[in-house]
């Protein structure tokens, strides 16, 4: 087994921290706790963790939430991945934080194992995804109506295999079930979803930026 | 009908001035959110527009002051209805500043205008500048109290109390200060220095003149006073919607609470009275809800929440069922089959297989179809007699008979997923349905 992942653990809820603490395997250590944006984002630039996971609707700063703090820590990305973590599984909330630079999101009914293997995932550099993230995701690519992309450099629109990704995940398929299903191997499932992350996070589509827009997320 | 997502956005977002990222006024900015156009197109239209006869320059400060300054998007929140929608206060987008200083650069363009110009005198050019101080103060006094209608709207924001202030007052009598004395100006201009025996006519224009600039400058307090009385009836209604749901929030979530403290030692039963109320908090508090009878996606949000509350998986324990839906339509006979076979899936995956159980549907647009899944043993759909009316019957026989399909996959190690296609009919075009 590898070291510990590091992990810098922000939710305004003291007894979710808790909670969540004692529920992390051993992989995975707390090194530190905040319970506001501005706390946040001091403590994430002390410590640069590997990886921070962050509660989407946060107290203090501007009002912004977890996206805020992603935002005011741009420059440490390379370094610090954001995990999202969130009771709510509201679209808008997932797009913000996910458009701010968040490498996934994860509701907070997550069980303990499930979310150690995530903070792993992001630290290794891949992306998690939700069921719910994933049918986002089609909705809001229109992958439903058969709007697929041709070419891989389309941003606004999913690759054929990775709608299928997305699908498989919203229906609750692990990535080895997934991979198993398509027969192609788990760090090609990882390809896929983090080439739809980016996606989600670059693309100029139509129903990301008019809602983006309209937020001046852009 | 199109099945368009109508999860992200709302079809037209509502015409308001943002606050963040405008320029001058955020009209241009307001345009673009509206009309779902590019901004950097707006603003071109209206430079192209304004050597026009102005029509640029004068559409955009038509809607600069028509328009009320605020968020697009929590404007569009606000005209759905408060029952419908989320309660959760929606997060703000902090972005880091980028402010241009345009005030200071139009008003040192003004300057270096006005250097230009008296450059221009004194070096010869012949410049008719008797009009010019008249103009240039009735413009002044117009400018000073027109513009208390954005700086008013701009300080409610911050102080919604706060009505007539004194600087406000202050502008108003500046305004129409100005404004007279460059009247008078003019009409001393038109007059000559000596009485004259049309003085009476002049005299009589002049204070026509003089009455139209006063209400000119006028109307923009009027029309803040309308604007205000609107907004604040709204708002009244808007708080006593929200106080009632909020009453309502505490009744059931208080009920709850007393019922598991009075239960605390049957913990299935504890458990899902949790789990029922964790989705009834989640969707008054994330979802913006539709009107009823109007989506697939909230129909099958209701079976999913009695399946929750009425079955138990083998172990007599609550199952939560994981759902995610991509896309909606108004529902119909088809999908209404649809959704009665995905709740005898359910029901077979929550009673008979093992969680987490999963819920796919995906509205396309000549299908709908939905995957229910969980992680049970599995079992072998030939071994399933015949008069077994559950899966065969009220699953796969109530789908086919709307021309749909249904295939059932179980393996020991995967689970069971039951895969459930129905086509979409189109609709015509007076909404009969066949």
């Amino acid at each position: 087994m590898t070291d510990a992942v590091d992990v810098v653990l922000v939710d305004d809820h003291h007894m979710f921290r808790t909670g969540v603490k004692a529920s992390l395997d051993a992989g995975v250590r707390v090194v530190g706790e905040a319970d506001s944006v501005d706390e946040a984002i001091r403590l994430v630039r002390e410590l640069r963790p590997p990886v921070v996971l962050l509660d989407v609707h946060l107290p203090g700063g501007d009002g912004g939430g977890g996206a805020e703090v992603i935002k005011a820590c741009t420059d440490l990305l390379g370094e610090t991945r954001f995990l999202a973590l969130s009771v709510s599984d509201a679209s808008e909330d997932v797009v913000a934080v996910i458009r701010a630079g968040a490498r996934g999101y994860v509701t907070k009914a997550i069980d303990g194992t499930d979310l150690s293997d995530a903070v792993r995932r992001v630290a290794g550099g891949d992306a998690v995804f939700s069921p719910r993230l994933a049918g986002f995701v089609l909705d809001a690519f229109g992958a439903a109506a058969g709007d697929v992309a041709i070419g891989d450099d389309e941003l606004d629109r999913l690759s054929a295999r990775e709608r299928e990704v997305m699908r498989l995940i919203a229906r609750g398929y692990s990535y080895r079930e997934v991979a198993s299903e398509l027969f192609i191997s788990i760090k090609t499932v990882e390809t896929h979803v983090s080439a739809v992350l980016r996606k989600l996070q670059l693309s100029s589509r139509h129903e990301l930026t008019r809602w983006a827009a309209a937020r001046r997320l852009l | 009908m199109h099945p368009t997502p109508t999860v992200v956005a709302p079809r037209r977002l509502p015409l308001r001035r943002p606050a963040r990222g405008r320029v001058f006024g955020g009209v241009a900015l307001g345009l673009a959110a509206h009309l779902d156009v590019p901004v950097a197109l707006v603003r071109l239209g209206f430079v192209l527009l304004t050597p026009v006869a102005g029509i640029g320059a004068l559409l955009y400060a038509f809607w600069w002051l028509a328009v009320p300054a605020g968020d697009p998007a929590d404007a569009a929140q606000e005209v759905r209805p408060s029952a419908l929608t989320r309660l959760a206060r929606r997060q703000a987008i902090v972005e880091p500043g980028r402010r241009i200083p345009v005030t200071d650069i139009a008003i040192g363009g003004l300057l270096v205008v006005a250097a230009a110009l008296l450059i221009a005198v004194r070096s010869g050019a012949d410049v008719q500048a008797d009009w010019l101080l008249p103009a240039v103060i009735v413009l002044a006094g117009l400018w000073l109290a027109w513009s208390q209608l954005d700086a008013v709207q701009r300080g409610r924001l911050r102080d919604r109390a706060g009505g007539r202030t004194p600087v406000s007052l202050l502008r108003v009598a500046g305004g129409i200060l100005l404004a007279g004395v460059g009247v008078l100006l003019f009409v001393g201009l038109a007059s000559g220095e000596g009485v004259e025996a049309a003085t009476l006519v002049q005299s009589i224009i002049a204070a026509v003149v003089m009455l139209g600039g006063v209400a000119l400058v006028l109307t923009p307090w009027w029309l803040r006073l309308v604007r205000e009385l609107g907004d604040e009836r709204a708002a009244r209604a808007r708080e006593s919607e929200r106080a009632d749901i909020a009453a309502h929030l505490h009744d059931s979530v208080l009920q709850t609470l007393a019922l598991i403290r009075s239960r605390a030692d049957d913990s299935a039963e504890v458990a899902r009275m949790a789990r029922a109320q964790e989705r009834e908090l989640r969707e008054w508090l994330y979802d913006d809800r539709p009107a009823p009878g109007t989506s697939v996606a909230a129909a099958l949000r209701g079976i999913v929440a009695e399946v929750e509350d009425s079955r138990s998986g083998p172990s007599g324990d609550p199952v939560a069922i994981e759902s995610v839906v991509v896309g909606d339509r108004v529902p119909d006979a088809d999908t209404e089959a649809l959704l009665q076979a995905t709740r005898e899936a359910l029901v077979n995956a929550v009673v008979h297989g093992r969680p987490p159980v999963s819920l796919y549907l995906e509205v396309g647009t000549s299908e709908v179809e939905v995957f229910v899944r969980d992680h049970g043993d599995g079992f072998d759909l030939d071994e399933v007699g015949t008069d077994r009316f559950g899966v065969r019957e009220s699953i796969i026989g109530r789908v086919r008979r709307r021309g749909g399909t249904a295939k059932v996959t179980s393996s020991p190690e995967r689970g069971t997923e039951v895969h459930l296609v129905v086509p979409i009919r189109a609709v015509d075009d007076e909404g009969v349905q066949p």
